[in-house]
């Protein structure tokens, strides 16, 4: 089996965010991070979108890539804004009228048959058309009118909550975004020597940055490979009658041991091949190391740190000063 | 009956409809009968080996093709079980499937999995067989790697599969197990009737044991025939990335060396000296 599953989600171009030194990026994202929650007005936090937007495009990473990352957030985004729309009270509110008759009913039990039954047949957004679906019954419901009537009910939808929905998506929304922009632009490895880097001050309290720094590496290297190991064993152990589909309760739990003990085995004998391979490099875990990658601190380095701070500063200044950011 | 493959491509990854799709196998055509074969399946690293014997094994469907195994076609709803109760696949490297806290315990794993009756007799009969009755009661972490290699093997065996697969078997062991390893093989296959289909690089045990060769190349099968059709072949080397066995290659320098022409398609001692002498006493006539 050759298929690589390569850890964390790296995306290479060759945009002056890639070259950017990861310690820069990870301050400067940090600090941005921090600047996005001072904003509360809502134009400002269109503004930091604009902002991070820019980035994105300038990191040319193709946008499917951050909207990967915003998928998994989708389902809750959408019931914050549910509940912001029906519950954060206001004084202005819009009501909305919607009358469930015989027709309606029949229509929309129709359509969430078909949703269901098209299952094999649109495999792609699935979530989109299921959201279409629902907002087309209520449309149905404010629509069709005929008898005979089964119920009536009406929804207030409140103006504070429209606006503080919005600002909650859009503050989510941005910092989604801006920790992929992270990740995508830099390797796992770069992010842990930058961390390494950046964690040093600690081992004046007697904490050893250098050896976390390599448990970190060795546990991050080492994920896809056991990864690759669990798809062999669980494809030897299938071979042998597993089937972790089917079974009662207690064959399960004998099955996933059938995993486990493997994997523990395989695992222990990894760490100790590989202590004994680092020994014979001369590895001493507490000595002083160079690391191969050397970081440097260029002028983009410097500008964009020197870019980040102000914004930070100047938005606390004003902040303090009780501008309403 | 048995396993039939019909132009059978494979892909690890989602074929898209634009892209040229990178088939790990290409268009494959093979029949194999549920006993009496001793197949090889040889060919260059990367080469699609390990693909196929999963593929018997029902453990990755083909991406296009069909593909039935003892009869039944292999879709996403073939219920699998009853399946790979016959077709038994011993992995590279088996001893690391070994996890049950005895030897015996772990061969009744499978038996017990496809609910053969009395796994625990099963288990002993085939440690009879492969000749580990002393090991059973011991913890398998204590194993040597060679005696692990035999209680994996002896855990596919015990739900008694009518073809077994292995991939590799003979990987890492040293020549005395190696030798014993293959003897077994070849007893289950002359005394039991078996089909067995072993994925080696080792051209001496092919010319030693098998009836059948399959050459794949770049996924795609480019021999498929008896052994000694294979290695009659001249030109081995550059069109299959293969070598001669020992034999063939001492009776081929032999005709280059003194000029005769010895039939080099032999494959044991005996048949090989037989052939030279033999042909050293026509010459001495002459």
């Amino acid at each position: 089996m050759n298929s690589k599953v390569v850890f964390g989600q790296y995306y290479h171009t060759s945009s002056w965010l890639h070259r950017l030194d990861p310690r820069t990026k990870m301050v400067g994202i940090f600090l941005l991070i921090i600047s996005l929650f001072l904003l509360e007005n809502i134009y400002w936090l269109l503004g930091a979108f604009a902002l991070i937007m820019a980035l994105i495009l300038s990191s040319r990473i193709p946008f499917g890539k951050f909207l990967n990352s915003l998928k998994m957030m989708t389902t809750l985004l959408l019931i914050t804004v549910f509940f912001q729309l029906l519950f954060n009270r206001g004084t202005n509110y819009k009501e909305f009228h919607f009358t469930l008759s015989f027709f309606n009913l029949l229509i929309i039990i129709t359509l969430l048959v078909l949703f269901f039954l098209s299952r094999k047949i649109i495999r792609k957004h699935r979530f989109f058309l299921f959201l279409l679906v629902v907002v087309f019954s209520f449309f149905l419901q404010t629509v069709l009118t005929s008898e005979p009537v089964l119920a009536q009910y009406s929804l207030r939808f409140y103006e504070d909550g429209l606006y503080t929905s919005f600002k909650i998506v859009m503050r989510i929304v941005s910092l989604i975004l801006i920790s992929a922009l992270l990740t995508l632009t830099t390797k796992p490895t770069d992010l842990n020597i930058a961390m390494e880097k950046l964690a040093r001050p600690l081992k004046y309290i007697g904490i050893k940055v250098s050896i976390l720094s390599m448990m970190i590496s060795i546990a991050l290297r080492f994920i896809p490979t056991l990864i690759n190991e669990a798809g062999r064993i669980l494809k030897a152990q299938a071979s042998r009658g597993t089937d972790f589909k089917e079974g009662k309760f207690h064959e399960k739990v004998t099955q996933i041991i059938s995993l486990l003990v493997p994997m523990f085995v395989i695992s222990y004998r990894r760490a100790y091949d590989l202590a004994d391979a680092m020994e014979a490099r001369g590895y001493i875990p507490e000595s002083e190391r160079t690391t191969i990658s050397l970081l440097k601190f260029r002028f983009v380095d410097y500008i964009s740190l020197v870019l980040v701070v102000l914004i930070l500063t100047s938005l606390i200044v004003l902040k303090v000063m009780g501008y309403a950011i | 009956m048995g396993i039939n493959f019909s132009k059978v491509n494979f892909s690890y990854f989602r074929v898209r409809k634009k892209q040229k799709p990178n088939y790990i196998l290409k268009d494959i055509d093979l029949s194999i009968s549920e006993q009496d074969e001793f197949i090889a399946i040889v060919g260059h690293t990367g080469s699609g080996k390990s693909t196929i014997v999963q593929l018997m094994n029902a453990l990755l469907q083909p991406t296009s093709g069909s593909l039935s195994i003892f009869g039944k076609e292999i879709t996403n709803k073939t219920i699998l079980k009853p399946i790979r109760k016959r077709v038994g696949l011993v992995f590279q490297f088996p001893e690391y499937q070994i996890f049950e806290e005895t030897v015996l315990k772990d061969i009744a794993f499978g038996p017990k999995n496809f609910g053969i009756e009395d796994p625990e007799g099963k288990a002993r009969e085939v440690a009879g067989i492969m000749g580990i009755t002393d090991l059973l009661d011991r913890s398998p972490f204590t194993l040597s790697g060679g005696q692990l290699r035999k209680v994996a093997i002896s855990g596919i065996l015990a739900s008694n599969p009518d073809i077994l697969i292995l991939d590799e078997p003979s990987v890492g062991l040293d020549p005395l197990t190696k030798s014993e390893l293959m003897d077994l093989l070849k007893k289950l296959h002359d005394d039991y009737h078996k089909t067995i289909i072993i994925i080696t690089h080792d051209m001496e045990v092919v010319s030693k044991y098998c009836q059948r060769v399959i050459v794949l190349k770049k996924g795609e099968k480019i021999f498929d025939g008896a052994m000694k059709d294979l290695f009659a072949h001249d030109d081995l080397y550059e069109d299959y990335h293969l070598n001669y066995p020992e034999t063939v290659r001492i009776l081929k320098a032999v005709n280059e060396h003194f000029h005769l022409h010895l039939d080099t398609n032999k494959h044991s001692l005996t048949e090989a000296y037989q052939e030279i002498v033999q042909a050293w006493g026509k010459k001495y006539e002459q």
